[in-house]
């Protein structure tokens, strides 16, 4: 009896182990009929994936949700969450892939895989809006807006600007129009003309938006680069009042009471920085500089410690060039070597 | 006394300055090739091709004019011209000897074995070499016989020469800014940091390995010693060096070495006066800027540029960044002091050669930085920011920058691809010419059309027990209530050697009512009322 039992056993291990051999083949077909043959507990996993290979998405989606929350065997638990996800972002549920994708960043933070899976359904989430709102509205200020912001993150900033200003013209009342047409304005240049430009823009944010602390800042930040830093201080002052967990205005303030060698006021203002937020290097550097020129030597190298703490390079950032080097043989295109 | 020195220098204040591009009217008119872009190249595909080269202005036969030199890239010639005098310049280089192929990067003068000739140093990707002036007429290259060879892969930038043991003779500080080699370094695209804006473009300096800087001790017999692990100068390890400056920043005595860090925080090695240095850049508030932020730092110049009798340090960085100024407060400790003294705004040059000097003569160092980018990609990109790009000149107006740029005359208007940039004055008629090193293109030498109507004194130091070129020698003069201070530096700017002597403007004064020097050695000198408008030789005293 025990012999039989142990032969069983094998059969079905070796099924197991044929019908996952078949699926990393690509051999889908073959492979979900071994594995549905086999009662090792990964085995469902691995023939609902083959199903899914072979266009049975819908029949097997929720069930290898379940199993991402069933299996016991890590990878198979990896794999059955990818299965789903990526089924529930073909079939457009974003809504379904969304938790799933949530989980498996929590227990898999640096996996390739999950956060290639999650970058493609933000940016199948983001085109299916943004055909939306070209096909639903497109003579709203928003398809301006967004054009905008799409031009700034490709570093056109001079036709993202363009587009604030059809923006602006189309919904002046609209919030946030003129901040983002200072900011673009300020990106494309620093001239002096681009500042005042970008100083307008902030001020009539303030206008429609009296409460928009990051405003107050830049029209300080650009008070400063005109060498104004009694004016420059009442608008960081403003800032801070507005949003007190916004440390920018407090190191920049900070940085003016240093200048004028107000060492204790100074301190103040970059200690309350840095309890707010510790890992702000902004903060630390400069309450660094500010406990040393008020003598305090030690206090200073503390903050210096810490700063150098934070300015570590990221363990192993030389280490993924070495590897990545290996990809890519120097000598070969990049378009080659991207098709290898 | 202060209010009194500002009615003497109306005159000069009031006189605009047109500077003139007469390079080619010089005899200066060869092209030093750096890489791409070029017809059957139309990019740079590697780093080593962005980041030369140098120029020099020093007098290697000691006729009192300052001859030129042009450090190339590979596939030119490093070339040494002679001032001929009336401002022409002849090409020497084969008749002195001179062979430096390759890579080219840095010139650094001074008279390292004390004879009396100024000697150089070629950095380069590979060894520096070292040619040792024969009595002004022919260089010989000793790089193997004074032990100053290194590695094949090593990528030399900035050097200088210094005398940081104060025993008399020059020693040799190399920065070196990454570990290069053809065969591994990735081509545009390849990874993360070969992109710029989306476009991909030569990789680097991130994800390439860094190396470490170098010290040579002078043995004093014609040889050297590396000393940089017993010295501390190779402890930093992760940094990108290039330009190099030296000066006593915190006044014990002692030199001192900056070094510009590209992408990484920038260096400043405090001399302790016992054979050792320790970095205390970050402390001391010259790594940074005041965000706390590494920037892309190229090259540095330092002066006195608010009348406190400090060292300032000025920095040229990347785009999309600022210059820095740091303010020496007063113990070799500074404050960021960029938009305070009005330069915040040009963040769209990628500045390189940089120096102070007084274009106007009265009595307030001006700035000059030369600019061009190291993607010539970004011409196809949106925005301001161009590959060839313009000079930028700053008017000191009493502590505080003028940016007169757009109103300084044409050489000023010139778009071009600058590096290295050597200052000094070629004819001794009192004013400061620009040596600029054009990549792929012949150089700059920047004149004024006219001259200002200000006086001046153009100091020549000769050490006698303090090394010969006296680098590092200290100097303040006062003239109609205005005190000025500077040192004498071997290297700085980008990669360049300016003129080893020094240049005051003292705007309407008629006389330089004292000259304080203070050698390496430790001797101090004064000389009192002395007249205006001349090259003044000041030989070391003999004290007993």
């Amino acid at each position: 009896m025990l012999v039989i039992s142990l032969a069983l056993a094998l059969a079905q291990s070796d099924s197991f182990t044929a019908g996952l051999d078949a699926f990393r083949r690509g051999d889908y077909v073959t492979a979900e009929k071994m594995l549905n043959t086999s009662s090792d507990p990964r085995a469902a996993t691995y023939a609902n994936l083959a199903r899914a290979a072979t266009g049975g998405c819908d029949s097997v989606r929720d069930g290898l949700a379940q199993q991402l929350a069933t299996q016991a065997d890590a990878e198979t638990r990896r794999a059955a969450g990818l299965g789903a996800a990526q089924c529930y972002v073909a079939a457009e549920r974003f809504e379904s892939a969304l938790p799933i994708l949530a989980r498996l960043r929590r227990d898999y933070p640096s996996d390739a895989d999950v956060l290639y899976l999650t970058a493609k359904l933000h940016m199948k989430a983001w085109n299916d809006a943004l055909f939306g709102l070209y096909r639903n509205a497109p003579s709203s200020y928003r398809v301006n807006q967004i054009s905008g912001e799409v031009f700034e993150m490709h570093g056109r900033f001079a036709e993202a600007a363009g587009e604030y200003r059809k923006a602006i013209e189309k919904n002046p009342a609209a919030v946030n129009l003129h901040f983002r047409l200072g900011r673009a304005l300020l990106l494309e240049s620093n001239s002096p003309a681009s500042l005042d430009a970008a100083a307008k823009e902030f001020q009539a944010e303030l206008a429609l938006n009296p409460n928009d602390a990051v405003a107050e800042y830049q029209i300080g930040q650009i008070l400063t680069a005109r060498q104004k830093p009694a004016e420059a201080a009442e608008r960081y002052k403003r800032a801070a009042a507005i949003d007190p967990k916004f440390v920018e205005p407090l190191i920049a303030l900070g940085r003016i009471r240093t200048a004028e060698k107000n060492h204790a006021e100074a301190i103040t203002l970059l200690e309350r920085a840095v309890a707010s937020a510790p890992k702000s290097e902004a903060a630390r550097y400069n309450l660094m500089l500010a406990y040393r020129n008020a003598g305090r030597r030690e206090e200073a190298r503390k903050q210096q410690e810490e700063l150098e703490r934070l300015q570590k390079p990221p363990e192993g950032e030389f280490t993924e060039f070495l590897k990545r080097l290996g990809e890519k043989t120097p000598g070969k295109t990049p378009e080659k070597t991207t098709k290898q | 006394m202060i209010r009194l020195a500002v009615l003497v220098l109306t005159t000069a204040a009031s006189w605009e300055p047109a500077f003139v591009n007469v390079a080619r009217d010089a005899g200066l008119a060869h092209v030093f090739p750096n890489g791409g872009p070029t017809t059957s190249q139309p990019t740079k595909k590697y780093i080593i091709e962005t980041t030369g080269s140098g120029a020099g202005l020093f007098d290697y036969d000691n006729d009192g004019l300052l001859d030129a030199i042009l450090v190339s890239g590979d596939g030119g010639t490093t070339r040494l011209y002679r001032n001929e005098g009336r401002s022409r310049f002849k090409d020497v280089t084969a008749a002195t000897g001179i062979v430096a192929p390759g890579w080219g990067k840095g010139v650094c003068a001074g008279d390292y074995d004390n004879d009396g000739f100024t000697d150089f140093v070629i950095t380069r990707w590979g060894s520096s070499i070292l040619f040792r002036n024969a009595g002004g007429k022919r260089f010989h290259n000793v790089t193997q016989a004074a032990r100053l060879e290194t590695g094949p892969n090593r990528y030399n930038t900035g050097c200088a020469f210094l005398d940081y043991d104060r025993d008399g003779d020059l020693d040799l500080f190399v920065a070196n800014y990454l570990k290069f080699d053809f065969t591994t370094t990735p081509l545009p695209g390849a990874n993360p940091y070969c992109f710029y804006r989306n476009a991909p473009v030569n990789c680097g300096p991130r994800g390439l390995p860094f190396d470490r800087n170098i010290l040579f001790r002078n043995n004093g017999d014609g040889t050297f010693t590396d000393v940089s692990d017993a010295s501390g100068v190779s402890r930093p390890a992760q940094y990108y060096s290039l330009g190099v400056l030296t000066g006593d920043f915190n006044r014990d005595g002692w030199t001192d070495i900056y070094v510009a860090c590209d992408q990484t925080p920038s260096l400043l090695y405090i001399n302790r006066g016992d054979g050792t240095f320790s970095e205390e850049a970050l402390l001391r508030g010259a790594a940074l800027d005041e965000h706390g932020k590494a920037l892309s730092g190229m090259g540095a110049a330092a002066a006195d540029t608010d009348g406190d009798g400090w060292p300032d340090i000025f920095r040229t960085n990347f785009s999309d960044e600022r210059e820095t100024l740091y303010r020496n407060r007063g113990d070799g400790d500074f404050d960021d002091a960029t938009a305070a003294a009005g330069m915040a705004h040009n963040t769209r040059f990628v500045g390189w050669g940089c120096g102070f000097f007084d274009f106007d003569n009265d009595g307030w160092k001006d700035l000059l930085l030369v600019n061009g980018h190291v993607f010539p990609e970004v011409d196809r990109l949106p925005g301001d920011i161009r590959f060839r790009e313009r000079p930028i000149l700053y008017r000191n107006r009493g502590g505080k920058f003028e940016d007169i740029s757009e109103r300084a005359g044409p050489a000023i208007q010139e778009r071009r691809v600058a590096r290295g940039a050597a200052f000094g004055d070629i004819d001794n008629d009192g004013n400061v010419e620009v040596l600029v090193n054009h990549q792929n293109e012949a150089p700059g030498l920047f004149r004024l059309r006219e001259r200002p109507a200000a006086n001046w004194v153009l100091l020549r130091l000769r050490g006698v027990r303090s090394n010969r070129s006296a680098i590092g020698a200290q100097v303040r003069i006062t003239a109609a209530g205005l005190t000025q201070s500077d040192e004498v530096r071997s290297g700085g700017s980008y990669l360049s050697q300016s003129d080893l002597r020094l240049h005051f403007g003292i705007g309407g004064a008629r006389k330089v009512d004292r000259i304080e020097v203070r050698w390496p050695s430790g001797t101090k000198q004064m000389l009192d009322n002395q007249p205006v408008n001349q090259v003044m030789e000041i030989v070391e005293q003999q004290v007993k």
